[in-house]
């Protein structure tokens, strides 16, 4: 909302200069974003809230000033020119729908010339970043601008029956509203009818063919109270939202309809108008102010310092609040009309608490009481999972969580994305099924900006629907592609592959302490066909891992082969870690066996693997696979594969002959299991 | 007898004296014959004359003979071996040459901005909590205090997935959950995504990261909302910085608040400042004393408990932290601007 410096003088005397007004605005909680020197005046960018609809006017800033500079409201007249008639002679009002309409004014003002603003007039709407329309137009903008109270002009003469009928639309009517537009009206929708048709949509929008035209001569001036609720469903509805529907769907003050249409009146009387005698107010069921029991110890409670009483009372006066004493320390407070959004206490402490200022309330640390101090699980499982991936030389993303059918299509994931039902665009109408899309995204974009190579990796939610239930899964994703690490002048740059992916997934399960892991070779629609490994704990399926298939990096113009993993970490989240036990390092003496076998290459590590674990060997404390090759002077379909075995007694020296039995074992039955043998005259 | 160890000792001083005198590989090996010649040696002389020793003297006498040998031989061996040696190594290798580097991953600097705000509330005492992005309409807005048609609903435009389910506009929701399942007193925050009907340009996007803040105790008052994020942001920017709270509005707080930092671009001395728009400061947080309708939805007593909460958005304050111009950098994931973060 735009604020006049030059608006609110007619109804306050301010000395302020602009900076010290903006400051005085700022600390009552009227928040002015900007504010600019224009034509002689000061023009304000007033930020306003949803609760505070008297705000959406000159006379509410008004007053907050005025309370809190302690300087009066000037009493302003609108006097009237008087015809002889009466409007009651002469028109009537009807309201049926008196909760939609709880109160509605009207006057008339005859004989008026329609025509150019005056130039005060003119300054003020231009003030308000609008153009002068006409005098009658332009009057009405400005009670609604200044009062917060929205008016309506009819055309008197295009009102048939001379009559008004506030009620509900019936099925099948249309409006032509300003503008031109048809809009066709549905029941719940409150209309002002004239004998036959509606000619406006309450308090949202009036109609073109009763509006104010230079033809005018007499106008009916609506100046009514609605219902909030009813304005917003149906100007949403319609979808058109104006000044007006504006101010009455945040609530109006319903004291003041009479006033503003004696004001506006006043002002049509002043270009040339008379208005007729009386006034129509139908208002069947006056209000009462509301009350409020405010405690003063509950102000010391809530703000944390002491309100002297004084203050209180002086400042809750001067805001128009009656307050009454019931005993010491509790007062019945009767609420303005205008300030619709206080209902309770803690609303009027709030008040207090404005004019009393939040700079004068002082700073204190809570004393800490005991809580449960529980690690938050998932916080432990991220900062772990970011540890390693980092030192792992992994760089992380945050994308958004949204993707397009494009892409759902490219990924079969074989999950149910979630629509979402508005979204901002096409691009983002589904809730991502997986975060590899984020990555190969995320890849494509460096890669095309001259990266070399490219490691990322992300932790968030994925998304889906089963039946007719809404989960989100927290996952990890990461993607590898192109040189790895930093050049060095003594050697070629390593190249990422596949196996730097699955090392990366083994010491990332190691280092969470899920230990218990293993892979399956499964096909997966993500990757190239025999490309592709499943990750397990358990027995479950957790993440899977592989090279993706040309045809989806294709999608991204992508080049270089891509490898990429997905982990459930929710899935992590509700297992149980291996619980770190210490175990004693042994002071003896370990003994190292190397072997190489050749063995046919259809037979997998992970069977040798499980063949030697199988065996239970006592003292092996470790084994690893130290070298792999082919070719040279083997068999094409045979390999050689070296190990290196550590054999260590916890209490004693193994002796050389105990390492001997251990090795024969396992020569053996790798040799029964899958005939592999000794190379080359076996052991170094 | 004493004749044959007083020669040893003699024997020892003038070996020790032809060793010092030993320049070169010649004259050691003059000195090695000269002792442990086989024939004439003098040690080897000596070990003759053992047999003149009276049988009880001999293994004592003996062993020093043996002793004095092993002396020789040893400090001929060593002699021998600094005389073999070159005294100085030559290295030639350029030490300038580039190191070998490993790369260790950079942080995402939004999740890096979050781990810090998250550092300083484990440090007041705070617990972290979790919730979903996907919420109902209910923890979303309703148990906030927004009625189901009121118009402080349009200010969180929002992404719908049906007619109950959204995602998640703020991480406020967080704070009913907490409520619903833990009794006073609580002291948490709940950092996280959330989403906005925003088309993405320099100051919107449709989604960033909040982090929410609940304190519910007995006596809580407005007093300890001031004192406890003037505590944080002093130490989110440091000790100097100015904090500003004024009035504002939130339907689920009351009174509310608005927190404002300085602008340290400007120092609120340049009307045209494209990082405070000109007024000095810069709107940070928003706050304010739980709303007695709030704490009555989740069957809290308002006249026995108070409490106050807030909410801040990370992108934002991080953008403002590293003075990045544009929100949108934070989600291109270009990697010359995240690696800067390391």
């Amino acid at each position: 909302m735009q604020i006049s410096l030059n608006w609110l003088k007619e109804f306050l005397d301010i000395r302020l200069f602009p900076k010290e007004l903006v400051e005085k605005m700022n600390s009552i909680g009227l928040l002015v974003d900007h504010w600019e020197e224009k034509d002689g005046d000061v023009v304000l960018e007033l930020e306003t809230y949803a609760n505070r609809p008297d705000t959406l006017g000159h006379l509410g800033v008004a007053r907050e000033l005025a309370a809190s500079l302690g300087i009066p409201l000037k009493d302003r007249k609108f006097p009237l020119v008087e015809s002889s008639e009466n409007i009651s002679d002469v028109f009537d009002v009807q309201v049926l729908e008196e909760d939609l309409c709880p109160r509605y004014s009207g006057m008339i003002v005859k004989d008026i010339e329609v025509g150019p603003s005056p130039s005060w007039l003119v300054d003020r709407i231009k003030a308000m970043g609008l153009s002068p329309v006409n005098n009658v137009v332009d009057i009405t903008n400005y009670i609604l601008f200044s009062t917060a109270q929205p008016i309506h002009a009819f055309d008197l003469n295009k009102l048939r029956g001379n009559k008004i009928i506030v009620r509900t639309a019936r099925n099948g009517e249309e409006l032509k509203v300003l503008g031109g537009e048809d809009v066709v009206l549905s029941q719940s929708m409150l209309v002002i009818a004239d004998e036959n048709t509606p000619v406006a949509l309450a308090g949202i929008i009036g109609g073109e063919d009763t509006a104010v035209t230079e033809e005018t001569k007499d106008v009916f001036i609506e100046s009514a109270c609605f219902d909030p609720i009813s304005i917003r469903k149906t100007w949403k509805e319609i979808g058109i939202q104006t000044d007006a529907s504006y101010r009455f769907e945040r609530g109006t003050d319903i004291s003041f309809p009479p006033e503003a249409a004696s004001m506006t009146a006043s002002l049509l009387t002043q270009i040339g108008g008379k208005a007729l005698k009386g006034m129509i107010d139908i208002y069947p069921r006056p209000r009462k102010m509301k009350t409020v029991i405010l405690r003063h110890h509950r102000v010391s409670e809530l703000l944390g310092v002491d309100v002297d009483e004084g203050f209180i009372v002086d400042f809750l006066k001067r805001m128009e609040f009656r307050l009454e004493k019931q005993r010491e320390g509790t007062w019945r407070v009767q609420v303005p009309y205008f300030r619709v959004d206080i209902e309770r206490e803690a609303d009027i402490i709030e008040e207090i608490a404005r004019f009393y200022g939040y700079d004068k309330i002082p700073s204190h640390i809570p004393v800490l009481q005991g809580i449960n101090l529980e690690v938050n699980k998932r916080k432990e499982i991220e900062d772990k999972v970011r540890d390693l991936l980092f030192h792992e030389g992994f760089d992380e993303v945050v994308n958004y969580s949204f993707m397009d059918t494009e892409q759902e299509k490219l990924f079969k994931t074989g999950l149910d994305a979630v629509e979402i039902r508005n979204p901002v665009s096409l691009k983002a109408s589904l809730l991502r099924t997986t975060l590899i899309g984020g990555l190969l995204g995320n890849i494509a974009w460096n890669v095309n900006r001259g990266t070399e190579g490219v490691h990322v990796f992300e932790t968030g939610n994925v998304f889906f629907k089963k039946d007719e239930k809404y989960f989100e899964r927290y996952t990890l994703g990461f993607a590898t592609t192109g040189q790895l690490g930093p050049v060095f002048w003594k050697r070629e740059p390593e190249k990422s592959d596949f196996f730097h992916l699955k090392g990366t997934c083994e010491e990332l399960m190691r280092y969470l302490k899920f230990e218990d892991f293993s892979f399956t070779v499964e096909e997966n629609p993500f990757f190239e066909q025999n490309y592709s490994l499943c990750l397990n704990f358990k027995g479950e399926k957790i993440g899977f891992l592989g090279g993706l298939k040309r045809s989806i990096v294709n999608t991204y113009s992508i080049q270089e082969q891509v490898w990429a993993a997905e982990i459930n970490l929710g899935s992590l989240l509700k297992k149980q870690p291996k619980p770190f036990k210490y175990s004693p390092v042994s002071r003896y003496p370990g003994i190292i066996r190397d072997i190489s076998f050749i063995a046919g290459r259809g037979i997998s590590y992970q069977e040798i693997k499980d063949c030697i674990e199988k065996l239970m060997i006592p003292y092996l404390e470790d084994y690893v696979l130290y070298d792999r090759f082919w070719g040279k002077e083997m068999a094409k379909d045979k390999v050689s594969l070296s190990f290196r075995f550590i054999f260590r007694h916890p209490e004693r020296t193994l002796l050389a002959e105990e390492a001997d039995g251990f090795q024969e074992k396992i020569i053996k039955a790798l040799n029964t299991e899958f005939g592999l043998n000794l190379r080359g005259g076996g052991q170094d | 007898m004493v004749d044959l160890k007083n020669k040893i000792r003699a024997l020892r001083s003038s070996f020790d004296e032809g060793l010092a005198q030993a320049g070169d590989k010649d004259s050691l090996k003059e000195l090695r014959n000269t002792y442990l010649s086989r024939k004439k040696g003098r040690i080897t002389l000596l070990l003759k004359e053992l047999k003149n020793v009276s049988p009880t003297e001999r293994p004592e006498v003996g062993k020093q003979v043996n002793e004095f040998k092993n002396y020789v031989a040893q400090k001929l061996e060593e002699y021998s071996k600094t005389l073999e040696e070159p005294r100085h190594i030559k290295f030639d290798m350029d030490l300038t040459l580039p190191g070998k580097r490993r790369y260790r991953g950079a942080p995402h600097p939004i999740l890096l901005y979050k781990k810090r705000i998250e550092q300083i509330f484990l440090l007041m005492g705070f617990s972290i909590e979790d919730g979903p992005e996907i919420e109902t309409d209910y923890y979303n807005f309703e148990a906030l205090n927004f009625p189901p048609h009121h118009p402080a609903r349009d200010d969180w435009d929002t992404l719908y997935l049906s007619d109950d389910l959204l995602l998640r506009t703020h991480t406020s929701p967080v704070q009913i959950r907490v409520m619903e399942k833990k009794k006073p007193p609580i002291r948490m925050i709940n950092p996280g995504k959330v989403y906005r009907r925003e088309t993405p340009d320099p100051t919107h996007i449709p989604m960033f990261y909040q982090v929410e803040g609940l304190v519910v105790d007995l006596g809580i008052t407005f007093a300890h909302l001031k004192g406890t994020l003037e505590c944080f942001l002093k130490a989110l920017y440091n000790e100097k910085i100015k904090i500003r709270f004024r009035p504002s509005y939130f339907p689920f707080t009351e009174p509310s608040a608005e927190v404002d930092i300085g602008c340290t671009v400007c120092r609120g001395e340049d009307r045209q400042c494209r990082v405070c728009g000109g007024s000095g400061w810069i709107e940070i947080l928003g706050a304010g004393m739980v709303d007695p309708q709030v704490l009555k939805n989740v069957n809290i007593d308002p006249e026995k408990y108070s409490g106050f909460a807030f909410g801040m958005g990370i992108d934002r304050t991080a953008m403002f932290s590293f003075r990045i111009p544009d929100l949108r950098n934070f989600y291109e994931n270009d990697l010359r601007f995240i690696r800067q973060f390391s």
